[in-house]
């Protein structure tokens, strides 16, 4: 056995070897998992209470002869709640290798990108890894190191690294296979516990067989939409206008 | 207490322990290992009816790895923790901190070379089942482990380990 395997066995052991699992974790595990019920419950009253109100409103509206009344402002008052994302936590800044000042950000590395919502402006940062890359969009007055929207690209040898993913998720049954113009895709909701369960709504599209891109949008920008079809629509808006430029 | 609620906890009062330590080395920070045994056994006691039939670990193990990953790479981009750095010199001889030099050269690697470290050389998994927790090819592994051995040699300095091991042994 070789020494070098043998140490890092024992020193990780070393390490390890005050860790214990909270007493409470059994409890916090089923209490989080009646919240996460409790607060998918309350949004489906939620949502038949908004379709119940919209109904009856339909013909206040006809009636009124124009008048618009806010329809889903008043029902969607009775919302649970979200816990804060991690997205609104302040960054401790580090320094990264970078893309360099990409401007208005619609061009970078192998790829421009053709769309954008409104409002979005180039985060000012960016991140490469040499084979993978990124950068983001956020509103002016974010703080900085915070995201609405970011894509992350992935070429070469990277690219496997997303198949794997990828792989992952059609094991576990989350996401679904899309395909955008003419071009293969997947779309799903990726969840690792950190922004408050929210999730964050994602679309990976093949933009070649050395290429892939990865589109997201933070848990926060998400619930600036009416739902999840109209963030759908945007990420495929988004990926339709992706260009590369290999 | 239902009955799977009494299953759900006898398996966490047998393994979190263990589960949080892989947790810890896959991520390097104490409150995040915690963080990730929650999320991981939340989205296991959802799925406890499919994952209770067989042995649950491996599925924890591997909810908890490629959370790791997700959020070591999601990190990294958004800069949301200090990253550490790997140390510029090597390890020199009889250095009385070695398991510190050893963590922060294995937060150092990046996330998927950390985890393979973990799965292999910690849990003792082979190359097949890490490549199974991994969701990649044994290739892969073989590969992942083999750059991630060689970026801790180079940082602990391998002649330097042997040395400081032979003189504990001495």
């Amino acid at each position: 056995m070789p020494m070098l395997e043998d140490e890092v066995r024992r020193l990780m052991a070393d390490e390890t070897a005050r860790l214990r699992a909270a007493p409470d974790l059994l409890e916090r595990v089923i209490r989080a998992d009646r919240d996460r019920r409790r607060r998918a419950k309350a949004a489906a009253v939620a949502a038949s209470v908004i379709a119940s109100v919209a109904v009856v409103a339909a013909p206040v509206v006809y009636l009124t002869a124009g008048s618009t009344a806010p329809v889903g402002g008043q029902a969607t008052t009775s919302a649970v709640p979200e816990p804060p994302a991690i997205d609104d936590t302040p960054p401790v800044r580090t320094e990264p290798e970078t893309l360099g000042d990409l401007g208005d950000g619609r061009e970078f590395g192998h790829v421009k990108v053709g769309y954008l919502p409104d409002r979005l402006r180039w985060g000012n940062w960016s991140v490469n890894h040499g084979d993978s890359y990124t950068t983001s969009w956020n509103y002016k007055g974010d703080s900085e190191g915070s995201y609405r929207v970011q894509i992350f690209v992935y070429e070469n040898a990277a690219v496997q690294e997303l198949d794997d993913r990828l792989r992952i998720y059609r094991e576990e049954g989350e996401g679904e296979d899309v395909t955008v113009g003419d071009r293969s895709g997947y779309l799903v909701v990726t969840n690792v516990g950190e922004d408050g369960m929210a999730g964050t709504p994602t679309l990976f599209l093949k933009m070649g067989d050395a290429q892939w891109a990865e589109i997201m949008f933070s848990p926060v920008y998400a619930k600036e939409f009416s739902g999840p079809e109209a963030v759908t629509a945007e990420l495929r808006k988004i990926a339709e206008g992706l260009t590369s430029t290999m | 207490m239902s009955g799977v609620e009494h299953d759900f906890g006898a398996f966490v009062a047998a393994r979190a322990t263990s589960l949080l330590r892989v947790a810890y080395l896959a991520c390097g920070d104490e409150t995040e290992a915690e963080d990730l045994l929650q999320t991981a056994l939340e989205r296991t006691y959802r799925k406890w009816d499919r994952v209770s039939h067989d042995n649950p670990e491996p599925y924890v193990r591997r909810v908890i790895v490629n959370a790791a990953i997700s959020r070591a790479r999601r990190r990294a981009v958004l800069s949301i923790v200090p990253m550490h750095s790997p140390p510029e010199r090597p390890a020199r001889a009889g250095d009385p901190d070695l398991v510190h030099v050893l963590m922060d050269a294995l937060r150092a690697l990046p996330p998927r070379q950390r985890a393979v470290v973990v799965l292999r050389y910690w849990e003792d998994l082979s190359e097949t089942q890490t490549a199974e927790a991994l969701g990649c090819s044994v290739g892969t592994v073989k590969s992942q482990a083999s750059k991630a051995m060689a970026k801790l040699r180079s940082a602990l300095g391998r002649d330097t380990v042997e040395g400081v091991i032979k003189n504990a042994h001495a």
